[in-house]
């Protein structure tokens, strides 16, 4: 987390800041705090988390 | 009666390939009709109109004109077979234990077991060929095998994805060392022989009383981290009024129990007489009383996309506070078809099991908590019907997934097991 907090945002170049951040697939919602740009909130989604915890619930939610 | 589509099937004397109909009812039951020219005309229910079967069948095909007209003599997987391998199944022994009334393999002959050498080179072959996929070791009861960690160890070596024990359970029961020998030697899941929750259901169908040892069963193998699914054979006017009763008690054993595959019974291998004509359930008989009795609507049933739609459903669900199940996916229904691949990879991830765990923290993510639910709160609601001489539709046999490896062929399971079972009407 200390690298992602060094993270600065592409658009506004503020500093990114730890915050709650919604994520919605098929139905269901689910808050995960991520390093997110104070002045316009796009979030930052690392890799780590896409492929991790992200991908692991989408596959647990979908069909086959 | 409305003709829904033609088909081929085999004669339940003799078992020659003749056409076939299936034909809807105005009462919306839809029968498999044929005749031999031999034996005469026969009609065998497949649907029971609890269902919209024109719905549920939509993602299958017709025979292209001229396929399945020499199905299933001499049958091995061969250019017309649409679907590949998800499951292996190898029988490591003809003994068995109990002498079931009903058994699909007829086990229990006192025939000397194949070596373990064999095996292994079975389960190498399987693994080549088939893309690592998953084994299910079967039998006769597999558990008579003293050598049987050694097989699932060489099993997984070989790079069978997953390996899966068809199951009596009986001496997992009796002897938790043996138990824990399997599960350290990699088995991942335990199709455990579940008819029911009353000790005269398994009376009637295995001739003992047996709930209490399966029970031990599941605790030895919650406790080693082995994933449960629990196998009832339901039989029309023997468990199909208990249904809701085991899903209530699957939902107070999980999470060592992670789901339960019905199997409506079918008529091949060891059977009463007649009873092909008393106690046939059919798939949507069964989705109808499992609605009613454990409060799970309808849609939540989805059906096969591996296999024919016919063959089979699935369902996935969270238990809530509240006692009720909620569908994992929201019951949505997927387009298309899957593979073998993906669906192998759908069960492993329903069915095996794990480690348990501890809740995450307050305050931590809802991914975290999400997964915990999935791992120790969920369960899987999943049936495969089998077919036999009466029902037998090739174009079903088509779409197999499910296969058994015979002195090198891979036959669809109902191929496999086919036997005759009754005479003309």
């Amino acid at each position: 987390m200390s690298e992602e907090k060094t993270l600065k945002c592409a658009r506004c170049g503020e500093t990114l800041v730890l915050r709650q951040v919604r994520f919605s697939y098929m139905n269901r919602s689910f808050g995960h705090e991520v390093p997110t740009c104070p002045k316009c909130g796009r979030p930052y989604i690392s890799r780590a988390l896409a492929e991790g915890k992200m991908a692991e619930v989408e596959v647990m939610l979908e069909d086959k | 009666m409305e003709l829904l589509r033609k088909t081929r099937s085999v004669c339940p004397v003799c078992l020659q390939n003749v056409p076939a109909e299936l034909r809807r009812t105005a009462e919306g039951r839809v029968l498999l009709q044929k005749s031999c020219p031999e034996h005469g005309a026969f009609s065998c229910a497949v649907w029971q109109g609890k269902a919209d079967f024109g719905a549920w069948s939509a993602g299958s095909a017709p025979l292209p004109a001229g396929a399945g007209e020499t199905c299933p003599a001499g049958c091995g997987l061969c250019p017309q077979h649409e679907t590949d391998t998800c499951c292996v199944v190898l029988e490591v022994t003809r003994r068995c234990n109990l002498r079931c009334r009903y058994c699909f393999a007829d086990g229990g002959a006192q025939t000397p077991d194949v070596p373990l050498e064999t095996l292994k080179a079975a389960a190498a072959d399987i693994a080549a060929r088939c893309g690592g996929p998953l084994l299910q070791l079967s039998g006769g009861e597999p558990t008579l095998r003293d050598d049987l960690p050694e097989l699932v160890r060489a099993a997984k070596a070989a790079g069978c994805s997953y390996v899966q024990l068809n199951t009596n359970g009986l001496r997992l029961a009796r002897e938790p060392a043996y138990a824990a020998a399997l599960a350290e030697a990699g088995l991942d899941i335990v199709f455990l022989q579940f008819d029911g929750t009353k000790n005269e259901i398994y009376q009637a169908l295995r001739g003992a009383a047996l709930l209490e040892e399966k029970l031990e069963a599941i605790r030895v193998c919650a406790a080693l981290g082995l994933g449960v699914t629990l196998v009832p054979t339901v039989v029309r006017g023997v468990n199909d009024d208990d249904l809701g009763a085991l899903v209530d008690l699957a939902k107070s054993l999980l999470p060592g129990v992670r789901g339960i595959h019905f199997q409506p019974v079918s008529f091949f291998g060891r059977f009463p007489a007649g009873a092909e004509n008393s106690e046939r359930y059919t798939l949507d008989a069964l989705m109808w009383d499992l609605s009613r009795q454990a409060g799970i609507p309808m849609e939540a049933f989805l059906p096969s996309r591996c296999d024919h739609p016919l063959c089979g459903f699935h369902a996935a669900f969270l238990l809530e506070a509240d006692g009720s199940l909620q569908p994992l996916s929201g019951g949505a229904r997927a387009p298309g078809r899957c593979s073998a691949r993906e669906n192998r990879e759908y069960v492993a991830r329903r069915w095996r099991g794990g480690p348990a765990t501890s809740p995450p923290e307050e305050g931590t993510s809802d991914f975290d908590r999400f997964l915990y639910r999935v791992r120790h709160e969920s369960l899987t609601l999943s049936s495969m019907a089998f077919q036999d001489a009466e029902n037998l539709n090739i174009e079903r046999l088509h779409r197999c997934s499910l296969h058994v490896y015979d002195a090198g062929r891979l036959k669809p399971f109902c191929a496999h097991y086919l036997s005759p079972i009754s005479q003309a009407e």
